[in-house]
């Protein structure tokens, strides 16, 4: 009775023990604004951030933006990768701060590609009319907010423009909704695009660009305004500098990034715009 | 000889029961097939049913919210089979709203979301109207497939219907792959059916052949017994044709002993026809030589008596010549062609006096055809020689000899006395004559010889103006070799 008891105990001591030494992950959000799909490429992004920082970084997939949002205002999450929609309309609220933008193709900027299946003979989102048309996501600036200005910039209601509109969620799923053509028409994120074209172009290749919209600045990086402010410092630290080392530069080729930088908020502006002309 | 040849009887038997067998295996298969094909066809109707009611549960959701990419995706999955490929049997799924438009459709191309799936004008339309008013799900019967249909419901009220409509093509095939088998079981097995049944009453019936062989020997004197060697029919049969072979062999014994008896009664006959024959002259020779003894010195005796006894003695030397000609003949066996008798109208010729009687000799005979020569020569010379007798005062003589298909014909004709109607039975009788120095002897020889081969003799007579012999022979290919 005597031995069992002191088994239990010893197993009990050394499990709270366990538990003191596994310090929390940081918890860093991403959203549809990036590539979902390779999974193992973020576990290593991941693994690599947490070396860099001294502490575990955990990439926590949500499906929607307004869910990320959510996350970061709850504390739940400490960094997340956003869309630039979402961060233009609450950059004032004071609830998370600008941390690093990504450089791609040279420029911190990013469009909205409006594509249509390669067999039709759509000219540009105009040609659209009465058809289906795929959004991502009802808080994204490529995939919602944008297509939608071109067409009001037109003079046409972009709520009666289209015959059917839905959401996917997913800049990929947009793409393959469209490949698939269950949507005749979609705007999706250029970065995701180009991504998927030049590593799995399965349903990009079954896809084609008819409309380039101008630039915006692109997705950013930021912090939760609470975070341990050495955290925050560390993880910047870590962002900015992974070009200079051979494993960072060789994650951010496979993400297909030049580096990351820092920014002013002014960079999404025009964002901003078409959210006070909404 | 059709009994000769059991193979047909054989291979008929087995042909028909095979046929019997195989058309019994292709109705039973058949059956089977057919009650498989029935029981796949509610296997899919039921799978068909429940990919639709899935669709309609899950589609609850997505449709309340407008969630078209959802549902399309939905549709994928539930209809991809374990591989991630689509299932084969699978022709396409959908939701329709109540109005009957694509909410959701698995080839989006086809049938873009939000139009009408039909035409209003489409003459499914009413039906697909009602199809779309169904409170309960419920399964179609489609030419080469089979839909199930299920609303989406919420409180009992329709929001759509899911349908997913699957192909039997997979199962018509299935049942043609069957159906094949068993026909092709069939023919194999009425193949392998023929083939040993062939060879089973081959083996059956082989006793039947021999006894067909056996019989058609026994036609030919060769007595075979089989053995036997089974209990069943044709053992017995085989049994019944031994005992009968038996006793048509002590019969055949039997008939051989009675005609060698009859022989020897003939030959007893014979030689009492000799003693008597003999015994007449050799009586008045006695009697002669008893008186000459007596009167030796009376020479008007001699010279009446020695002549007398002269005559006796030529009858008895005329008597037993004919004898040994007989006896020498009758054994002969020498096989000639034609042209030997040739041999008989020299010594004819030779024999008459031309100015007296007229002799003509027509041989027409093939130089193919095989003769005994010592008989016919004989035969041919004694009736030449009666006719020549018979014409004392001169005639004519025929001798016509020619031969057809299956025998050969040997006439003889003269313009003789003839013969007496009431002697016509009994000339071919030894001893009979109606001359003072025939023995009696020439006519019976000829009808021994002729009889021993086979043939027969035809006297054709009219008394004062002739006579006519007609004798035929078969012919016989094996007279060389054959005993007669």
């Amino acid at each position: 009775m005597i031995r069992t008891f002191t088994i239990l105990a010893a197993i009990l001591f050394l499990s709270v023990r366990g538990a003191e030494a596994a310090e929390e992950p940081v918890r860093f959000g991403l959203t549809a604004a990036v590539v979902r799909e390779n999974l193992d490429l973020y576990e290593r992004w991941a693994a690599y951030l947490g070396r860099k920082i001294g502490r575990p970084v955990q990439f926590v997939q949500r499906r929607t933006y307004r869910e990320a949002m959510e996350m970061l205002e709850t504390g739940e999450h400490d960094f997340s990768w956003i869309c630039s929609f979402p961060y233009a309309k609450y950059r004032d609220s004071k609830v998370f701060g600008l941390m690093a933008v990504p450089v791609f193709e040279g420029e911190p900027l990013y469009r909205s590609y409006v594509i249509v299946h390669k067999d039709r003979s759509f000219r540009t989102i105009g040609d659209l009319e009465g058809r289906v048309f795929a959004y991502s996501d009802p808080d994204s600036n490529s995939g919602y907010i944008v297509p939608r200005q071109i067409l009001s910039d037109f003079g046409r209601n972009p709520d009666s423009f289209f015959r059917h509109t839905f959401f996917t969620y997913s800049h990929t799923e947009t793409i393959e909704a469209v490949a698939e053509r269950v949507a005749d028409g979609a705007a999706v994120d250029s970065y995701v695009w180009e991504y998927l074209n030049r590593r799995e172009p399965k349903f990009t290749s079954k896809t084609k660009v008819i409309q380039r919209s101008e630039t915006f600045g692109f997705p950013p990086l930021v912090y939760r305004t609470g975070v341990d402010a050495e955290l925050r410092a560390r993880m910047t630290e870590a962002l900015l500098t992974m070009d200079k080392d051979p494993e960072g530069s060789a994650l951010l080729a496979e993400l297909m990034l030049d580096r990351f930088i820092t920014a002013p908020s002014s960079l999404y502006n025009n964002v901003r715009l078409n959210l006070d002309r909404r | 000889m059709r009994l000769l040849s059991p193979l047909s009887l054989s291979i008929k038997l087995s042909i028909v029961l095979s046929l019997i067998v195989a058309g019994v295996a292709t109705t039973i298969g058949g059956a089977m097939v057919y009650r498989d094909r029935q029981l796949l066809r509610d296997e899919l109707r039921g799978k068909a049913l429940l990919l639709a009611r899935s669709v309609a549960v899950t589609a609850l959701e997505p449709l309340l919210r407008g969630d078209s990419w959802t549902l399309y995706k939905m549709l994928r999955q539930i209809t991809q089979g374990p591989e991630g490929a689509r299932e084969r049997t699978l022709i396409t799924a959908m939701i329709l709203d109540p109005e009957g438009r694509v909410l959701a459709h698995l080839y989006p191309a086809l049938f873009p979301i939000g139009l009408p799936l039909l035409a209003d004008n489409s003459p499914e339309r009413p039906r697909l109207q009602s199809e779309l008013a169904m409170k309960d799900s419920g399964v179609l019967d489609g030419d080469g497939f089979i839909e199930g249909m299920a609303p989406v419901q919420i409180s009992g009220k329709n929001l759509g219907l899911a349908r997913v409509r699957l192909s039997t093509f997979e199962l018509d095939k299935h049942t043609a792959d069957a159906g094949a088998s068993v026909l092709m079981l069939s023919v194999i097995m009425a193949m392998i059916g023929i083939i040993l049944g062939t060879f089973w009453s081959n083996k059956t019936l082989r006793p039947l052949h021999m006894l067909a062989r056996s019989m058609e020997e026994f036609g030919h004197g060769v007595v075979h017994l089989l053995p036997v060697s089974r209990g069943d029919e044709i053992g017995q049969l085989i049994v019944s044709f031994n005992r009968m072979a038996n006793e048509l062999e002590e019969k055949r014994k039997l008939a051989a002993e009675l005609a060698a008896n009859e022989k020897v009664i003939a030959l007893g006959r014979i030689a009492a026809g000799v003693a008597h024959e003999v015994n007449n002259p050799l009586a008045g020779m006695l009697n002669c030589l008893s008186t000459l003894r007596v009167k030796a010195n009376d020479p008007q005796l001699v010279s009446r008596y020695l002549p007398m006894i002269e005559m006796g003695l030529k009858k008895i030397d005329a008597l037993v010549k004919d004898l040994l000609i007989e006896l020498r003949v009758e054994d002969a066996r020498e096989v000639a062609d034609a042209s030997c008798l040739e041999d008989v109208r020299d010594l004819i010729m030779a024999e008459i006096d031309p100015a007296r009687i007229e002799f003509a000799w027509e041989n027409r005979l093939e130089p193919s055809d095989s003769i005994n020569r010592p008989r016919v020569q004989q035969i041919l010379l004694n009736l030449l020689r009666n006719s020549i007798q018979a014409m004392p005062t001169g005639g004519r003589l025929w001798c016509r000899l020619w031969s057809d298909q299956d025998k050969l014909v040997f006439e003889i004709e003269d313009t003789g006395h003839g013969i007496r109607p009431e002697d016509l039975g009994r000339i071919f009788d030894p001893f009979f004559t109606s001359r003072p120095t025939g023995t009696g002897l020439g006519l019976w020889i000829v009808l021994r010889l002729v009889q021993s081969m086979h043939g027969n003799v035809d006297v054709n007579s009219v008394l004062g103006e002739g006579t006519q012999f007609r004798i035929q022979i078969p012919r016989e290919p094996k007279l060389a070799t054959r005993p007669a």
